[in-house]
């Protein structure tokens, strides 16, 4: 296996030759990663929102954002200002503590869970041994905060909004935690970076998608009720509830709803090109190109190529896949609660327990395709 | 103390100062929605200190199953129901008290029991650490089966008591004798429920 | 058992369909993500109204008689005529009329039936105010021509589509005298005209 780059070795290994102790340099570069980590999320923000209204424009005949920077690019960062200068209103007779908590509940596990998104080999914050499951747990903290927001408004709107937000998210998490468990199944290992590893080696032959399509159908429909995307947008659906648990927010607050949304359309999309696309795998495989090409994998310029096509790769499968989420929008109208819980409960979930039970026999049939 | 160490103690300190803050807090406060919001914060402190004891699994599933689960569920049942009236004084609810109080004393006592018969002296065993799910699974299947097929068939019992809630007969809007009127009917949901037909017979 | 298979397989077909359907959308959407945006960048780019637009009406005072046809033809009686009958002449002197373009709803029943033409459409349609009360327009602001969309030089004129040649969809960077697709009036008339006509 390609060991790639170990950053974190050789970021201490220069502070300990600057005469660094071992303690100091570990301890400068602990903060590090996630700094990055949390730079790159939120710019990931103003890259989703700029395509979002794009790609909607482009798919309405329209132009979109084009006057704030060149081809509108800056319009999301002109809009966080705006929100950032907005007055802050607490509605007179909500309760001030929660209607403050519940926006940070709501964002804080999304940022959380970029804790174990791998962008290659060594370029993950952290690769626990729960990987996985760590973004099924934290997930599951957020219908509080929307419980939160939506309770302390003291508007109904937003209740109810707060209530079916908490309802849909419990209702999916169910099946996508099945799919989940097909994958971890296959890959014998709860770690992200495992379960790419397991993906390596055939290119995109490798991918997991292949193996599990079903499993990918359901996990992708999940992640979108997840994130309240358009087939599922019931718990802010203007029409019927003016914008739902955000009804009362403005400002900053109502700016974290918006940042955590779109953060975690962007984690879902990274989660399934993980999970299904191959992480950062090239659709070639690039020690097979190596090979052919006669060059060692432990050149040093050849592990920078591979380091910065895995992130390229990781991101631009999840750039896809954000995009036909978008076009999904424009295309599904929204569905009534009741179709949402019939879908999640009387579709999702049997489907994806028979995805899990295929999956189980077919490993014992086949261990070598299957993971064994 | 390395750096490490640090951390630890600090972090130990403030997890525990939060658990039992929130939960004298859930059972102090008037206002059950704090409650209840609360009583997460309980498991999330508990959640934490299952990481502090290396044992990242059991803090995540912890967190997945009483934060994301429980505690949700709970506070659905709140706002569902959220009726604001103050308790009306109770006749005798000193009877009830003491009750309490000595329920509570006895589960303490009997804490503090096990507490003190405890040895706790720190195992030699070097921690699982990773393979603690691994682990987890083999006792499951192995010596913890019992239990482990109890509680499926708990949770069994629980989602066909729901289904049989939740498929509950329909109860019609006329009295058995007057006839069924289909003016103010949808037209888009047919009846096709036994116990109507059954009444009209009967 | 055959039936609960059935069922299933009955199930199973419906749930593709579905799939199918939703990918047939998709692919219509991302057909109409390759065409041109029908975008008119409105206060640099404007649309020339169409001859028979109803826009803001226009009044000329010299020729009114004051015969309060218009206000018998409103549907609500909304414009008002203020007139003095001259004693002398035995005729009316119009001393005020105005029309408030709030209420208006530019049916054209005014411009319509007037006996004098001193009413008539304009192509005017940028009628926003920050006070209802300034759409009230006397004959002062009736009697005002519209600065036309073709010749102000802040604004790109675009034709409408029916106005556009046979096959064009797009009204921009059009070469000058294009004619529009069909034949004009006049033309139709000239082609139908016999001979033996005046």
């Amino acid at each position: 296996m390609n060991p790639g780059i170990d950053l974190q070795g050789s970021f201490i290994e220069i502070l300990t030759d600057l005469g660094l102790p071992q303690g100091a340099a570990q301890a400068l570069w602990l903060p590090f990663p996630m700094v990055l980590i949390l730079i790159g999320a939120t710019v990931s923000i103003f890259v989703t929102v700029w395509l979002e209204r794009k790609i909607s424009a482009a798919a309405q005949q329209r132009i979109g954002p084009e006057y704030v920077g060149p081809l509108g690019t800056l319009q999301a960062a002109a809009d966080g200002i705006k929100l950032l200068f907005k007055e802050d209103i607490t509605p007179a007779k909500a309760d001030p503590i929660l209607f403050t908590l519940g926006p940070a509940i709501v964002v804080i596990p999304v940022f959380l869970s970029y804790l174990i998104v791998p962008f290659g080999q060594h370029m993950v914050i952290t690769d626990i041994g729960i990987g996985i499951f760590l973004w099924i747990a934290l997930s599951s903290i957020a219908p509080i905060g929307l419980l939160m927001a939506g309770y302390s408004s003291n508007n109904k709107y937003s209740l109810l909004g707060g209530l079916r937000a908490a309802a849909q998210s419990i209702s999916y998490e169910i099946p996508m935690a099945l799919a989940v468990l097909a994958i971890v199944l296959m890959s014998n290992s709860l770690s992200t970076i495992d379960i790419v590893n397991q993906q390596s080696g055939y290119g995109i032959l490798g991918w997991n998608i292949w193996r599990q399509p079903a499993g990918f159908l359901i996990f992708w429909i999940a992640a979108l009720a997840e994130c309240e995307r358009l087939p599922f947008d019931l718990p802010e659906a203007e029409e019927e509830l003016v914008a739902g648990y955000q009804t009362e927010y403005t400002g900053m607050k109502f700016g974290l709803f918006y940042v955590g949304s779109y953060v975690n359309l962007v984690l879902s999309a990274l989660i399934v090109s993980i999970l299904y696309l191959g992480g950062w795998e090239f659709p070639v495989s690039v020690t097979w190109i190596a090979s052919l090409l006669r060059v060692s994998e432990d050149t040093a310029w050849l592990q920078v190529i591979t380091a910065a096509i895995g992130i390229m790769m990781t991101l631009f499968k999840a750039y896809a896949l954000v995009f036909t989420a978008i076009l999904l929008r424009w295309t599904v109208p929204r569905v009534r609660i009741d179709q949402l819980l019939d879908f999640g409960w009387k579709f999702l979930l049997p489907v994806s327990l028979v995805n899990l039970l295929l999956t189980a026999a077919l490993k014992l049939t086949f261990p070598v395709a299957f993971g064994g | 103390m390395t750096l490490a160490q640090g951390v630890q103690l600090v972090t130990l300190a403030l997890l525990a100062a939060m658990m039992l803050g929130s939960a004298l807090a859930v059972v102090l406060l008037d206002n059950i929605v704090y409650s209840a919001f609360l009583l997460g914060g309980v498991f999330i402190s508990m959640a934490g200190m299952y990481i502090l004891l290396n044992a990242g699994f059991v803090a995540a599933a912890q967190v997945l199953v009483y934060v994301g689960a429980v505690n949700v569920l709970i506070l659905f049942g709140i706002m569902l129901v959220n009726k604001r009236q103050a308790l009306q004084p109770i006749a005798r609810a000193w009877l009830g008290q003491l009750v309490t109080g000595g329920v509570c004393a006895g589960l303490f006592a009997l804490l503090t029991l096990s507490v003190v018969n405890t040895s706790w002296d720190i195992s030699s065993d070097t921690p699982v650490g990773e393979g603690a799910i691994a682990e987890i699974g083999k006792h499951f299947f192995s010596d913890y089966l019992l239990p482990f097929e109890l509680a499926s068939v708990l949770l069994l019992i629980a989602l066909i008591g729901a289904i049989v809630l939740a498929r509950r007969e329909f109860i019609p809007d006329v009295s058995p004798g007057e006839p069924e009127s289909d003016t103010l009917q949808l037209p888009e949901r047919p009846r096709e429920l036994v116990s109507t037909a059954d009444l009209r017979e009967s | 058992m055959l039936g609960f298979l059935k069922q299933i397989g009955d199930y199973a077909k419906d749930s593709f369909q579905a799939a199918k359907y939703i990918g047939q959308g998709l692919s219509v959407t991302f057909e109409h993500m390759g065409r041109r945006p029908v975008t008119v960048q409105y206060p640099y780019e404007k649309l020339i109204p169409s001859e028979r637009f109803r826009g803001r009406i226009h009044f000329e005072f010299d020729k009114c008689i004051a015969c309060e046809v218009c206000v018998r033809v409103c549907p609500i009686n909304l414009p008002v005529v203020d007139w003095d009958f001259d004693k002398a002449t035995k005729k009316k002197t119009l001393k005020h009329y105005s029309i408030d373009f709030g209420v208006c709803i530019f049916c054209g029943n005014c411009v319509e039936y007037c006996p004098t033409n001193c009413l008539s459409m304009t192509e005017e349609y940028e009628l926003a105010a920050y006070d209802r009360h300034e759409l009230n327009y006397d004959n002062v602001a009736l009697g005002r021509l519209p600065y036309k969309v073709t010749q102000d030089a802040m604004v790109t004129p675009l034709r409408e589509l029916a106005y556009l040649p046979k096959g064009v969809m797009d009204p921009h960077d059009l070469p000058a005298n294009t004619r529009r697709a069909g034949k004009l009036p006049q033309e139709i008339l000239e082609e139908t005209a016999t001979p033996g006509d005046p």
